[in-house]
């Protein structure tokens, strides 16, 4: 790769990519902005087949991969590196675990794509650990997973969903719980 | 049909037909897989050291689960890894107690600065072009072992050699002073501000090197010209003392005096500000002790400095009024002040030693110290171990080294200079034509991060981690009396392809072998520390620990070793006799009639810190500037002058000549002009490059007689105005862009 020294003493590069992004909550187009109106979204299409129905027949528990899920905002996904710690002996001659492999021997993590989550324009952050330790179980909002593949919106997460569990439990439903 | 079906079907009719995916343009970069496991969302604190300036303050770093996007073996993507976030001040650090400065925080920059150098490159170009190529390391090692092993080999030491470097200490001055002395020459240290004077000044008087102040417990601080709140000494740990005297005791201020010819930050918080000429700061502070003598107020059981006998009537005020622009009043009403606040102490710093008499100005104070009685005594002058004076066994950088470095009888043997954390074509006088110097050197490598004015003229670049990314260690030589090792593990992974300075050293000297492969025997520089720490952990600390592994790891979980409080030994200072000596400047009076005084800025220091946005960005104590250089002018002057806030002025030495907007201020003597350190540059990333100008390019070559640092507040200048100009001021409303600032 060459290297420039710009006038302003910049260091350049023939092949430098950056991801300048400008952070904003508006919709480049207004299909985009009606499809968030009524909650349309594409179905992720995942690199992986996983299959949680298996996992979980095999005695694995939600918090084994999901380990940030009592401890901080985010549950969290594994590395390859932790799928391979069983499957580097299990099932390696099924189609799926061999492109885990490939992806492990690439050096390279699994993209998975993204399955909830919600719009920057709702300015909302949700935090697990709270809820974990409230004693929620994971399947009232992500469904029975006992019966999914990959994950899929079961549940349909609106503010509404949400208040209504809020007030059931007699948790806080002031604003800036939530939005901030 | 409910129109809201209605409308939600066609929605979906169209919707269906313009699917973008997730839109989302992260899935154009791979993702590596982590090296390690974090939890997300969840932060820990760990310890570092500061390096920001020599004070040596302790730090602890909030790191937390992120992607960073980093090259892996030539590929572009991103990584979850654990980044640093924010530094604050460790508050169990003896000499910054939790809190940090301005500079401290900016920290951070260095690490995810656009511009850092990623990964070892070679020159392609002429020198100096700024053309490189990337390489590996093994390239990289392999061409610096190539060129350094006959230099090595020749055991005559008939070549040129030199490590130059900012001060350092610890583990890694140890390695660099092995290194450089297997080469036959001892570390070449380049240090602008904190030149050798004070330093010298102090181990004639007391046998260390830096002085602790106890302004805590003092009730009369007097400082000639030293900066103690922004940049002189150790800054944090000075200000936490100043906050006790003045506020932390109910019933008792204690007063604090500035003598300087500027209103610097430190002199805006003086009861008094006393601008006294430039260079006489000696003479004044002879002055107080001969008053202190004359009126018999010298403390009881205090023997006399050797060679005061006489009271030293030649120092009367009457007599040094015209040379120190002090009135004879003032003086003796200080004096009285002093002795009737015991415990009062001096501080010296700054301009006052950055002149031609610089030496004797410190020996002065350092002697006025002594007579208060209060070196070696709570709310005077106290030391740390760590600033025990030691022989002196570094050649600074300046004219006389330059010239045996690039004699041609060295030259013609071959000659190596490598670079680490010192930018001496930038922060020298043109004067001194060190760039040109420097050209001549056959070959040089840096183990900088960034390219700067100096850096530029390698061959090979080593980039070092950033401080965050690395083993730090360090042992400060002021802010507290405690005996100080300080010690960090990496607070987070290299971003970058980037090696560890002492590592490479080690490597090297493995590869180099014979007896200094011998004398530096570890792997890395995180061995190194460990041996040297098991050795503290044996000669002080056996009781901390059950065995060195277990102190190894608590020191590391501290952010270093501290002694545990101690009560001051008592110290017999040397009190050698004191003879002022008249300050020199360059130019003529009636040609040249400003004194220039340059000052340390406290967001750019000494000019190192200004690639960073925030030390850019935050805005001057005194005037409120930022992302530029300016001139401070008296009020009156300017009137005389015709210039107005913000007028283009050219100020012109003998030396050069360079051009700056004003900045009209009743904070300066009418006959001084001053000028912050730091900006200028011509080639130090985008933020620094072609911003403000230089002002220790046009400094004259006049040096202390003493110790031969470079008088950098001795030049005179002429003043003139160019025409209308900007100033972009943080108080009153900015009507100013940064991006239109830029000046030649």
């Amino acid at each position: 790769m060459q290297w420039r020294l710009s006038a302003q003493g910049q260091i350049t590069s023939a092949s430098a990519a950056t991801s300048d992004q400008v952070f904003t909550p508006a919709h480049s187009t207004v299909l985009g902005a009606i499809r968030e109106f009524l909650d349309i979204r594409p179905t992720p299409v995942q690199p992986i087949q996983f299959t949680h129905k298996v996992h979980l027949a095999n005695g694995l528990q939600c918090v084994n991969c999901h380990v940030g899920v009592d401890q901080g905002p985010d549950a969290g996904i594994p590395s390859v590196s932790f799928c391979m710690t069983c499957h580097r002996v299990i099932a390696t001659d099924k189609p799926e675990i061999k492109k885990v492999a490939a992806y492990y021997a690439r050096g390279e993590d699994i993209p998975w794509e993204r399955v909830y989550g919600f719009e920057p324009s709702a300015h909302v952050k949700f935090n697990h650990a709270p809820h974990i330790r409230a004693g929620v179980d994971c399947k009232e909002c992500h469904g029975d997973m006992t019966t999914q593949t990959v994950a899929e919106r079961k549940v349909n997460l609106t503010m509404g969903y949400c208040i209504q569990c809020h007030k059931q439990r007699q948790a806080s439903i002031d604003c800036v719980t939530c939005h901030y | 049909m409910e129109r809201r079906d209605f409308l939600k079907i066609s929605a979906v009719g169209s919707a269906a037909a313009a699917l973008d995916g997730c839109g989302n343009p992260d899935h154009q970069l791979i993702r590596f897989i982590p090296e390690e496991e974090l939890i997300p969302g969840v932060a820990t604190w760990k310890p570092s050291i500061c390096t920001q300036c020599p004070a040596g303050c302790g730090l602890i770093v909030r790191v937390m689960q992120g992607e960073a996007e980093v090259i892996r073996h030539g590929q572009h993507g991103l990584i979850k890894m654990g980044l640093a976030k924010k530094l604050e001040g460790n508050p169990n650090h003896p000499i910054n107690q939790g809190k940090l400065c301005p500079r401290g925080q900016t920290g951070l920059q260095v690490t995810y600065h656009p511009d850092r150098v990623r990964n070892p490159l070679q020159r392609t170009g002429p020198r100096g072009s700024g053309q490189f190529k990337e390489i590996t390391w093994d390239e990289a090692i392999k061409q610096l072992v190539a060129q350094l092993a006959p230099l090595h080999a020749d055991t005559n030491n008939e070549h040129t050699f030199a490590f130059v470097s900012s001060p350092l200490r610890g583990q890694r001055a140890t390695i660099v002073d092995t290194f450089a002395k297997s080469f036959g020459t001892a570390p070449t240290v380049f240090d602008f501000l904190d030149g050798d004077v004070t330093k010298t000044a102090n181990y004639w008087t007391f046998g260390y090197g830096a002085v602790t102040p106890d302004i805590a417990n003092s009730n009369y601080v007097i400082s000639f010209g030293a900066d103690f709140l922004g940049t002189w000494n150790s800054p944090v740990a000075q200000s936490i003392g100043y906050g006790t005297m003045r506020k932390g005791r109910p019933g008792q201020r204690g007063k604090f005096v500035h003598v300087e010819p500027r209103l610097s930050q430190t002199a805006a918080n003086a009861d008094e500000w006393i601008p006294c000429k430039p260079g006489s700061e000696g003479l004044l502070a002879l002055s107080l002790a001969h008053v202190i003598m004359r009126d018999k107020l010298r403390p009881a059981g205090r023997a006399p400095v050797d060679g005061w006998s006489q009271g030293l009537s030649d120092y009367a005020p009457e007599k040094t009024a015209d040379q120190t622009g002090v009135p004879r009043a003032t003086t003796t009403r200080i004096a009285h002040e002093l002795a009737a606040s015991a415990p009062a102490l001096a501080l010296i710093g700054g301009g006052a030693a950055a002149q031609t008499n610089g030496f004797p100005n410190a020996l002065a104070v350092n002697a006025l110290n002594d007579l208060l009685g209060n070196v070696g005594k709570i709310g005077g002058l106290l030391f740390s171990p760590s600033a025990v004076a030691q022989e002196t066994t570094v050649n600074p950088f300046g004219p006389v080294n330059i010239e045996a470095l690039t004699s041609p009888t060295r030259l013609i043997n071959g000659g190596a200079m490598l670079l680490y954390n010192a930018n001496p074509v930038f922060a020298s006088p043109v004067a001194w034509a060190v760039r040109e110097a420097l050209e001549k050197i056959p070959f040089i490598a840096s183990f900088g991060s960034f390219i700067d004015e100096t850096s530029v003229l390698a061959d090979l670049i080593l980039p070092d981690h950033s401080p965050l990314e690395s083993w730090l260690d360090d042992v400060p030589q002021s802010g507290s009396a405690r005996m100080v090792a300080s010690l960090a593990a990496p607070a987070m992974s290299p971003l970058h392809n980037t090696r560890s300075m002492p590592d490479v050293l080690l490597d090297v000297a493995q590869q180099l072998g014979g007896g200094l492969a011998k004398s530096l025997p570890w792997k890395t520089y995180e061995e190194a520390l460990k041996a040297s720490f098991t050795e503290i952990y044996k000669t002080r600390a056996s009781k901390d620990a059950k065995d060195a592994d277990e102190f190894w790891q608590r020191v590391q979980d501290q952010g270093g070793w501290w002694s545990p409080d101690e009560k001051p030994a008592a110290l017999k200072s040397s009190g050698s006799p004191v003879m002022y000596v008249a300050p020199q400047f360059d130019g003529d009076p009636r040609q040249f009639p400003f004194h220039l005084l340059p000052y340390a800025s406290q967001m750019w220091y000494d000019g190192s810190l200004a690639n960073l946005p925030w030390m850019q960005e935050a805005p001057d104590p005194i005037s409120s500037a930022m992302w530029g250089t300016w001139v401070e002018i008296n009020t009156q002057t300017a009137a005389k002058l015709g210039i107005v806030q913000g007028d283009q002025i050219e100020v012109a030495s003998q030396h050069g000549t360079l051009q700056a907007p004003a900045f009209v201020t009743p904070g300066i003597a009418p006959d001084c002009v001053a000028m912050p350190v730091g900006q200028g540059h011509t080639n130090f990333t985008r933020y620094a490059s072609d911003r403000g100008a230089n002002p220790i390019s046009i400094l004259a070559p006049l040096t202390d007689s003493e110790t031969g640092s470079l008088a950098w507040a001795a030049t005179r200048v002429k003043i003139s105005r160019i025409g209308p100009g900007k100033i972009a001021l943080f108080g009153g409303g900015l009507t100013e862009t940064p991006p239109e600032l830029k000046h030649r």
